[in-house]
């Protein structure tokens, strides 16, 4: 449980802030050192973040609009904000948490390429059963016929790419939904 | 969107609601199934929705027709643009942990991986579709001498006639010649696919002459390829070949060769006497017809003139002794021979009503392509004759389970509702107009300019004009401003009669509104009813400086206005005690060199309290119009 929040915190600084030169998961297999004679356990380490600046947008002058999303801090999760990212691999019994987070991680990139300059907050991901479902805001800089493309598109790529049906839904927005200016 | 669902029609019945008074009852029993029957009660079609396949998104979803088709289009060009880079980049796609396997998620082989002269390699194209490659395939074989097996020889056979001897277009590719065609063409056929022509010599025949031995599958092939693309008199020459060689043939040749009767033969009763003669061969081989034999036979008897309404019964009474059900396209041909004409006479809705009984509440599936045609001409059937009753039948077996399916592409769907709102408008009371239009539009029926002009007579005739400026959000959400006509329409009902203040102040509104429409949009053209139309309004809604600047419109677009909008105009400017604009109002008249000056410089000079100079103005313009010649 403790895990989590760290992991998802790394995903929302890295995908769309700049600011954190965070490199998610970059493999350092130090298996020659690690691993033992029978089976290897590499160990992956990444660089660190700590706990008082992950996904934390530094104060300003106060030119700076914040969303609701970036505007509270990982430890409101479940206090003033929700989960970016839904599944059930980390209750008990359960496992393929580590796979789901790669996942988030490349769906994240996927969408932010795919609809570069449209995404107004972050991707929320929901899976239920097989399903997954990115549901995402965007901004109203294309026209329609665009974004149906693209959705169509990112559909039938991710679904070939996950082996699962994956459903996009789509809410745009005129402008960005600032919350408060730091 | 919620101005459409929710604006108008309901406030008045909530109105009058609210005045009755509402007796509470003591206690209230439910039956047992009451939370079943309400929980069934919203399974039907949610009227507001839009339709599944667009985003939930007010900026996303279509609003006309065309948005409709150029979503849903892009839509499935992007899916295919996904899907070739999946195909032509399969080793990012081959991992695999989907538990069971899900094969239509895998990528799929679109390039030949064996090169070598093979039997194999024959079927791989065969199996990709590449036409060409296969035939230069086959030929390689046939020079090596190699054997090459029935089964496959047939199956190259069934590609080179399907493709017509050319390569399936592939998406992307073949865009431009398609648009050109489609421009061209585009009244005749659909633009989806261009109609290839059988040439002389091609593979087909090449490849069928050079077959040592041939049997009932080439024949087919070839007869129906033929048949396909358009050559007829080869079609039927072929086939006497087969009867010389006493090859059996198939129920596939005589579907095919009785479709393509009407082709060979002009004059009514050879047509019929060819079909007989094919139908007498078929008992002969003793060959079963099945649904598709008896629908291209209806087929062929819509061209056949008089003899259809004959015969067309007889064969609907085979097929029912044979025990094969008509499919819908079976129907629809029926419907085209006996309602041929719309001055066919009333006595024959009959054949229309007594379907309609047997028809009722049977669902259906698509066995023939001609089937979604079906209710698109039973609408037109009910329109012709005006027949509402049927009409709601008609509509009643739509929505009989899954047979809204049969509705057709969106071409063929908008046609099938927009004949039935006509329908509805003509004959129906405006508020179950009004109900039917909340439910439809947009959500199943994208009305055009012709509907709304239904629409707005409706509304006229019922004399619900309150209704016009919600009317007039709807065309601008739905963007049917472009019409000049529609517009005409619509400013005329506004501006017939007088009506309460607070309506005028809305027709005021939407007047203004289409003033801006007229001024932004290039290629409207003003007229001058259009333009006498809205300073009537404005000006009975006491917006005298609007008006006036309507006036001036007038000078600019070289509309002359009328008498009665200039006398209005002066019983407007007593009314306020403008007397300067009274006088340049006669100035403006004898401009436009109008019969009417004089009458209205007496008229100015009378009613109003003039100075000197104004009075010497009027004055000279009365004399100087002079009284009216004869």
């Amino acid at each position: 449980m403790i895990v989590t929040p760290s992991l998802s915190e790394l995903n929302m600084a890295a995908s769309l802030t700049s600011t954190a030169n965070v490199r998610l998961l970059s493999s350092f297999a130090w298996s020659s050192l690690l691993s033992g004679p029978i089976g290897s356990r590499s160990l992956h380490v990444t660089a660190v973040c700590c706990k008082n600046r992950a996904a934390r947008i530094r104060v300003g002058k106060g030119e700076k609009p914040l969303t609701y999303e970036q505007a509270y801090h990982p430890h409101h999760i479940a206090h003033h904000k929700g989960w970016l990212s839904q599944h059930t691999s980390n209750l008990k019994g359960e496992d393929g948490a580590a796979e789901r987070t790669i996942e988030d991680v490349f769906i994240r990139r996927f969408m932010f390429g795919t609809f570069h300059g449209c995404l107004a907050d972050e991707i929320v991901i929901k899976r239920r059963g097989n399903l997954l479902i990115v549901c995402a805001l965007m901004l109203q800089k294309l026209p329609p016929q665009k974004f149906y493309f693209l959705t169509g598109y990112s559909e039938v790529l991710l679904s070939h790419f996950y082996k699962c049906p994956v459903k996009l839904e789509i809410q745009t927005l005129q402008d960005k939904h600032v919350y408060k200016y730091i | 969107m919620h101005s459409l669902c929710g604006a108008f029609g309901w406030t008045p019945a909530v109105h009058q609601q609210a005045k009755e008074s509402v007796i509470l009852p003591r206690k209230k029993a439910w039956s047992k199934e009451a939370v079943l029957e309400t929980l069934a009660s919203t399974l039907n079609r949610d009227s507001t929705a839009y339709p599944y396949q667009f985003q939930d998104d007010p900026y996303l979803s279509p609003r006309t027709a065309t948005e409709f088709k150029l979503y849903s289009l892009a839509q499935d060009s992007g899916r295919s643009a996904a899907r070739y880079f999946v195909n032509n980049h399969p080793k990012f796609f081959t991992k695999d942990f989907a538990e069971p396997h899900i094969p239509c998620l895998m990528p799929e082989t679109v390039s030949l991986l064996l090169e070598e002269v093979s039997e194999e390699a024959l079927k791989e194209r065969i199996t990709l579709r590449k036409v060409t490659a296969a035939v230069d395939m086959y030929d390689q074989l046939l020079q090596t001498g190699t054997a090459v097996s029935m089964e496959t020889t047939h199956e190259l056979l069934d590609l080179i006639c399907l493709y017509c001897d050319r390569n399936p277009v592939q998406e992307g590719e073949a865009g431009a010649e398609e648009e050109k065609e489609g421009r061209r063409m585009t009244s005749r056929r659909g633009a989806d696919v261009p109609r290839l022509s059988w040439t002389e010599n091609n593979n087909a025949e090449r490849i069928f002459y050079l077959l040592p031995e041939r049997d009932t599958r080439c024949y087919s092939a070839v007869i129906r390829g033929m048949v396909k693309h358009g050559a007829y008199a080869k079609a039927f020459s072929v086939y006497s070949d087969m009867l010389n060689n006493r090859t059996p043939g198939d129920v596939h040749i005589f579907n095919a060769l009785i479709s393509a009767a009407p082709e060979v033969r002009d004059g009514y009763s050879e047509r019929w006497d060819l079909i007989s003669e094919l139908l007498n061969h078929m008992k002969q081989q003793e060959i079963h017809p099945n649904l598709l034999t008896f629908n291209s036979v209806l087929k062929s008897l819509r061209q056949c003139g008089s003899l259809a309404r004959s015969y067309s019964p007889q064969t609907l009474n085979e097929m029912k002794a044979l025990g094969i059900a008509p499919s819908l396209a079976s129907y629809d041909h029926i419907l085209a021979v006996f309602y041929k004409s719309v001055s066919s006479g009333p006595s024959n809705s009959d054949v229309l009503q007594n379907l309609m009984t047997e028809l009722e509440g049977q669902s259906f599936t698509c066995v023939d392509p001609d089937d979604v045609l079906f209710f698109s001409s039973a609408m037109k059937v009910c329109l012709d004759n005006k027949d509402l009753e049927l009409g709601y039948r008609v509509q009643s077996l739509v929505e009989v389970g899954e047979n809204w399916r049969l509705l057709g592409d969106s071409v063929q769907l908008s046609i099938y509702y927009g004949r039935f709102f006509n329908l509805l408008c003509m004959m129906e009371d405006v508020d179950v107009v009004l109900r039917w239009y909340k439910q439809m539009v947009p959500s199943l029926y994208y009305p055009n300019a012709q509907g709304m002009k239904h629409l707005l007579q409706a509304l006229d005739t019922d004399g619900r004009l309150d209704l016009l400026p919600d009317i007039w959000t709807d065309m601008k959400t739905l963007g049917l401003y472009n019409r000049a006509d529609l517009l005409e329409q619509l400013l005329g009902l506004m501006a017939g009669e007088e009506h309460s203040p607070e309506l005028q102040e809305a027709f005021a509104v939407c007047a203004l509104d289409v003033k801006s429409v007229f001024e932004e949009k290039a290629g409207l053209e003003w007229s001058a009813s259009s333009l006498s139309h809205v300073t009537t309004l404005l000006l009975r809604a006491s917006k005298a400086q609007q008006a006036w600047d309507m006036l001036k419109l007038f000078k600019a677009h070289n509309r002359i206005p009328s008498e009665a909008l200039l006398n209005s105009f002066l019983s407007v400017c007593q009314r306020d005690g403008a007397s300067e604009r009274a006088v340049e109002l006669v100035q403006l008249s004898a401009a436009f060199c109008l019969t009417s000056t004089s009458g209205l410089a007496s008229r100015a000079l009378a009613e109003f309290d003039l100075n000197q100079e104004q009075r010497l103005v009027l004055a000279g313009l009365e004399a100087a119009a002079g009284p009216p010649s004869d």
